[in-house]
């Protein structure tokens, strides 16, 4: 088992710990019923999408003022794990919109930003594997995933600015019971883990990708010298 | 180099070829209008419901419009390779930026000002100055939006694929704020002085997030 997958697993054993604190330990919801135990992943993996958009935001910003491949990596990677957590973000949602609200769906703005934001990032993962890869590919991202950005915000605070019928913050209003609080902020804890570590595999992917587009070109350019032995 | 000149100048020799070939405005009329048809066949359109289904046919229809309008605004450039050489030149890649904008923008402008009173025409809505400035404004930030992943989808495969994905998803907050100032302004619910505050923020936010960006898209 090399370093990687010791995390992986670690990552792993982590969320089965937060679920079984999600069942097992947190209380029934005395309104919403067991259902209500979505929330504790749903929040957080809202929470670790925002937080893996912020990397692509600042591999962004990097990678235009230096053109450094490593924050063109670690924003690649944010993005595709972002756009898993906002799935499971919706999906979640949607599953505890269902019985509460008696809809998978409505045109809440919260909700419609947050399928925005999937849309954003779903459309940077396209446009990197259209462009060319190598510089262009990673001008386009990082103005894409800067813009992308802007978005966020936007997805925050339009519980205030619209109207809404979404659930408002209730963490910052101080409404959550001392065991349910505890329950979500280790489901916190362990989804920013869990996150981290699949963004840093994917940045390996990235990394072994470059590489191989790397070799490979050459190939074809440098005709007059002797191709090197491939170990 | 003046940027406010150099600006200009693109953006009279973008009017000025379309005003030779007359070529997208012409088209962008007939397919506003073609959006007001398919309209009236997708919904049961009456004298009583006109006024709450207008202002999305009107909203759709721009935004189409809208997408064909920047899909096109780099071609003459990449087919003439011709954006090459204006970097070349010592103009500020934002000046060009923001020359190859209001082009578009004014050709815009031109199928709204088929759009709204066709919409009056065909559908009875009543046609104001709220309305009119309402649509005036989300285009400013739609044009920058617009043409910033215009330039940036021009030397990318499957651009006419990639640019709708890219540009409407960054328009919805136009389109939000654009379709409750005209709702309002039709005499639907909805505070309209809001709506366009809303607008006007936008526009200055992206505007100058374009403009910021638009060396890194342009300068290649």
């Amino acid at each position: 088992m090399n370093r990687a997958e010791r995390w992986a697993a670690a990552a792993v054993a982590l969320m089965l710990v937060a679920g079984a604190v999600i069942f097992l330990y947190a209380p029934t919801d005395a309104l919403q019923g067991p259902v209500q135990r979505i929330f504790y992943l749903h929040v957080s993996a809202a929470i670790a999408a925002y937080g893996c958009f912020a990397v692509v935001l600042l591999g962004g910003i990097v990678y235009l003022r230096n053109e450094s491949l490593v924050a063109d990596r670690c924003a690649r990677a944010g993005a595709l794990v972002g756009v898993v957590l906002t799935t499971v973000t919706l999906v979640m949602g949607m599953l505890w919109a269902k019985p509460i609200w008696g809809t998978f769906w409505t045109w809440d703005a919260r909700l419609t930003s947050t399928l925005v934001l999937w849309i954003i990032y779903a459309g940077y993962l396209l446009v990197r594997r259209l462009a060319e890869p190598g510089r262009q590919a990673a001008r386009i991202g990082a103005v894409v995933g800067i813009f992308g950005f802007v978005d966020v915000p936007v997805v925050h605070f339009s519980v205030t600015w619209w109207r809404t019928q979404h659930p408002g913050p209730i963490i910052v209003n101080d409404a959550l019971p001392a065991q349910m609080l505890a329950t979500f902020l280790l489901t916190v804890a362990c989804t920013l883990i869990l996150a981290a570590v699949m963004v840093w595999m994917r940045y390996r992917i990235e990394t072994l990708m470059d590489e191989k587009q790397h070799i490979a070109e050459p190939v074809k350019v440098v005709t007059a010298r002797e191709p090197e032995p491939v170990p | 180099m003046n940027p406010f000149r150099v600006a200009l100048a693109v953006a009279r020799k973008d009017l000025r070829s379309e005003w030779r070939t007359r070529e997208m405005v012409p088209a962008l009329a007939q397919f506003v209008v073609l959006a007001l048809l398919i309209g009236n066949f997708g919904f049961q359109i009456d004298s009583r419901n006109a006024l709450t289904i207008a202002p999305g046919i009107l909203w759709m229809a721009l935004v189409f419009a809208g997408l064909v309008a920047f899909g096109r605004t780099f071609a003459a450039e990449r087919e003439q390779a011709s954006l090459d050489a204006m970097l070349m030149t010592p103009a500020s890649p934002v000046a060009i930026f923001a020359g190859k904008a209001l082009a578009a923008s004014v050709l815009l402008v031109a199928c709204e000002a088929v759009l709204l009173p066709a919409l009056t025409l065909f559908f009875g809505t009543p046609l104001s100055g709220e309305v009119v400035a309402a649509v005036l404004l989300a285009t400013v930030g739609m044009a920058a939006l617009g043409v910033m992943f215009a330039a940036i989808v021009a030397r990318v495969r499957a651009r006419e694929l990639l640019l709708p994905l890219l540009t409407l998803p960054l328009w919805i907050p136009f389109i939000v704020a654009g379709g409750q100032a005209v709702q309002s302004a039709m005499g639907l619910p909805g505070s309209y002085q809001e709506a366009i505050g809303l607008l006007i923020d936008f526009d200055i936010l992206f505007v100058v997030l374009t403009s910021l960006a638009a060396r890194f898209v342009l300068d290649e």
